[in-house]
């Protein structure tokens, strides 16, 4: 059966904006989409040009936040509007095809942005003890930086939410995109601008690695997503806020094993096992070969589609990236015992007429709940399945954006949440990435860009 | 500045190309005034440089053997006929191995008298002081900014600045210590900036972009500047851009491509209808430069990119057929001109492999 494959978006120019203003750069390099066609040409920031945003945007840097109606305005813009000539589906198209994304996470992250954006101050408050001011006495949290570089990811569009917010604080913000979707900052930025931004307050540079070092020196303080690299280069530093890897785990008893296979295969590959917050990892004091087949049979029964067609479930990489990537999922599963590969009769890597490559989830079994496989976390659904006993205690749970405790094993539930390196904490069957504006999803931003003050006055 | 200037000078030297290479090969090959180097080297070579070489297109018989001026000793290298200014010796960059070292008295000097005249085509300031952030010690390039801003009126500024040991840091991954190294450099421009008046700056881009992002250096010096060289390293089409309309719109702007084998090849003024903003155009024909398709190879077409062979051709040293690591695209001879331009130098591309990441961003 060959899949339906969908007309490429047309290619887009993509510019630097400063202070409200396209910049149309001399310097240009071209986003090529996972089945090799051009899917924008962007036109990049080198340092002089970022150093002239910066310029800019501290010279007006630190004035009062803009109302939480403007963001409001701005997600719903962002999510139905025609912004520079693109349409919300173009838009999703574009992300899908440059990323490797299924088109329908990326829609279901443009709903979250605009839901984020409309209740921007709950969320903000959410993070900030009650107000306090009696008499004369009062306590003001307000940012303890004027300009805030963010170095924003490829995977999934909801991280930029982060600097959205970062702008209702009261920042100003210079953003470096990722280099797979400049899109979802870009339509952001002209979402805000349209919605009355202040021009001045953001600056969109699409640059390089070098380009994000820059910004991060030059701003007051900075966020950076990225893996393991970006962690251990900037995460001592108190000024720079890193959101690392997911490494999202969960703990099954036998029974919920046997109870949550469809919820399982669910909370590894939703959304095309992108988010930082899909499973990467399942202990059982169960038989760990067992669950680990039934993982396999059904993650392998998600079907094949090109990630720009709305039945995709799975994600996609380019031809050249899969041949890299090949012998190096090899070596992964000769760590363990390979419980997919037999399933697929032409390998995990599935090539589709336009060339791209989708990637078939991967499940693999080891016997020490130490492994050093435990914590690799992939851009597809990759799950690494150990044993458990109690024993083990919540020592390879740690360092984990969620963990999920099914069956006899919640009473882990408050160690872990007592746990430093453990972020979030759910039990019994829910998605792992289910919450509320009032619940953090990695401790306080909100802690991280502002600061108390006092103010008294005499009354 | 989209003021077309006039042409730079041509034929610097005032000699055709094939009777100053005979020249050269008979000053460098004679019995009583060649250097011990060629006059032992001579016999190997299979040919006789003086009756075999009649055209530049002959010097590629010549082996290269610029590897052997890592070790040589540097009197051997001085022709035995010499009878002006004192010899001084200066030393490469060392990015591959030892450095390799070159003599001159007078004739580099004649390569710095013509780019100042270009420097006029510009537009730059006829007099003033000269900022020099860049290296001087064993690297020629020293003397030839001293001498620039000495023949234009001025004293050169000189902030020491040791390539070999930023080529160290960067090489061995230590990114911290060379921006360590960088604001260090900026501290000492800073004091010089303080209280001197500066018109010319040289400095590598990388330095420049630095010096940029401290607002204060930057906004004081941008102040007095009339004009800017940079060398040394390659830089965009819209960094270039932001340097002349955004940073230093009242600064005249030019590069110098140069190394130490060869000479110093300045940017030539714009033209009606570059397709490249910094065009160089070589001392020809004391500097003879082509561009090729790899080693031995034919020369690339106009447009095309290939890597920069060259011949020094000057009466203090003869070194033909020396395969740069750099490379360029072949442009055709600005309009009056013979000789082609280089433009877009940029290292050869090492052999990367990929690199599988993990992680979902």
């Amino acid at each position: 059966m060959t899949p339906p494959v969908t007309a490429p978006p047309a290619v887009v120019r993509l510019n630097p904006v400063i202070a409200g203003s396209e910049v149309d750069s001399r310097d240009t390099a071209e986003l090529t989409g996972v089945d090799g066609q051009v899917v924008a040409e962007v036109g990049l920031a080198p340092r002089l040009l970022a150093q002239a945003a910066v310029q800019r945007v501290r010279a007006h840097a630190g004035a009062p936040a803009p109302a939480a109606e403007l963001f409001a305005a701005a997600g719903e813009l962002f999510a139905t509007a025609a912004l520079d000539g693109e349409s919300p589906a173009e838009y999703q198209r574009r992300v899908a095809a440059a990323t490797g994304s299924p088109r329908a996470a990326v829609e279901r992250a443009t709903a979250s942005i605009r839901a984020a954006l409309a209740r921007i101050e709950d969320l903000n408050s959410a993070e900030l003890p009650a107000p306090f001011a009696e008499g004369g006495f009062a306590r003001h949290w307000v940012p303890r930086g004027k300009v805030l570089a963010v170095v924003v990811p490829n995977n999934h569009p909801e991280p930029n939410v982060t600097w959205v917010r970062a702008l209702s604080l009261g920042y100003s913000v210079l953003l470096r995109p990722g280099s797979k979707d400049p899109f979802t900052p870009r339509r952001l930025t002209a979402a805000l601008l349209r919605a009355g931004l202040p021009p001045h307050r953001l600056a969109f540079l699409p640059g390089g690695h070098d380009l994000g070092d820059h910004l991060l020196d030059q701003a007051d303080l900075g966020i950076v997503y990225g893996g393991p690299d970006a962690a251990a280069r900037y995460g001592n530093r108190r000024d720079i806020l890193v959101r690392g890897p997911g490494r999202s785990k969960a703990l099954v008893d036998a029974a919920s094993a046997a109870a949550l296979p469809d919820s399982l295969t669910r909370w590894i590959a939703d959304d095309g096992g992108v988010r930082c917050n899909n499973i990467s990892a399942v202990l059982t004091s169960g038989d760990a070969g067992e669950l680990a087949d039934a993982l396999a049979r059904r993650l392998a029964a998600l079907d094949v589609h090109p990630v720009t067609s709305a039945k995709a479930l799975l994600p996609a990489t380019t031809k050249t990236n899969a041949e890299a990537l090949a012998p190096y999922l090899a070596d992964l599963a000769a760590q363990g015992t390979d419980h997919s590969s037999a399933l697929y009769p032409d390998g995990p890597l599935s090539v589709l007429p336009d060339t791209s490559v989708v990637l078939r989830p991967l499940v693999i079994s080891v016997d020490d709940p130490h492994h050093a496989l435990l914590g690799t976390e992939l851009p597809f659904p990759f799950v690494v399945v150990a044993p458990w006993r109690e024993e083990h205690g919540t020592a390879p749970l740690r360092d984990s954006l969620v963990v999920s405790l099914n069956g006899r094993h919640t009473r882990l539930a408050e160690e872990l949440l007592r746990e430093p390196s453990v972020r979030k904490v759910t039990t019994g069957d829910v998605r792992p990435w289910l919450s509320r504006p009032e619940l953090p999803h990695d401790g306080s931003l909100a802690g991280f860009l502002l600061e108390p003050k006092a103010l008294i006055h005499a009354t | 500045m989209t003021a077309l200037l006039p042409h730079a000078p041509l034929s610097p030297l005032g000699t055709d190309a094939d009777t100053h290479l005979r020249q050269t090969l008979r000053w460098h090959f004679g019995a009583a005034t060649g250097s011990p180097f060629w006059l032992r080297t001579a016999p190997a070579l299979g040919f006789d440089p003086v009756r075999d070489i009649r055209t530049l297109a002959d010097l590629r018989r010549f082996p290269d053997l610029s590897d052997q001026l890592r070790t040589v000793a540097v009197e051997d290298l001085i022709p035995a006929g010499h009878t002006g200014p004192p010899f001084e010796v200066f030393e490469s960059g060392g990015t591959l191995g030892a450095p390799k070292r070159v003599v001159d008295s007078a004739s580099r000097g004649l390569n710095v008298d013509w780019v100042s005249t270009v420097l006029d085509a510009h537009g730059f300031p006829a007099t003033g002081n000269w900022l020099h952030v860049g290296p001087t010690g064993p690297h020629v390039v020293g003397r030839t900014i001293r001498q620039l801003a000495q023949s234009r009126g001025g004293v050169a500024f000189t902030v020491d600045f040791d390539p070999r040991w930023v080529k160290r840091l960067l090489g061995s991954g230590r990114t911290d210590l060379a921006g360590e190294y960088r604001s260090y450099l900026l501290d000492q421009v800073e004091l010089i900036v303080q209280s001197q008046d500066i018109k010319v700056l040289f400095i590598t881009p990388p330095v420049l972009e630095a010096l940029v992002a401290r607002p204060e250096l930057y906004e004081r010096l941008a102040a007095g500047l009339e004009g800017i060289v940079w060398a040394g390293t390659s830089i965009s089409a819209e960094s270039l851009r932001q340097l002349e309309e955004t940073f230093f719109p009242r600064a005249r702007i030019a590069a110098i491509y140069g190394n130490t084998l060869m000479g110093i090849a300045p940017q030539r003024p714009r033209q009606d209808g570059d397709v490249h903003p910094a065009v160089f155009r070589p001392f020809f024909p004391q500097s003879v430069v082509e561009l090729v398709d790899g080693p031995g190879g034919a020369p690339v077409a106009y447009g095309e990119r290939g890597q920069v062979l060259v011949h020094l051709l000057s009466r203090d040293m003869f070194l033909p057929n020396v395969l740069e690591r750099d490379t360029a695209i072949r442009v055709r001879p600005a309009p009056g001109d013979t000789v082609d331009g280089l433009a877009d130098i940029a290292p050869l591309p090492s052999q990367g492999g990929t690199r599988v990441i993990e992680g979902v961003y």
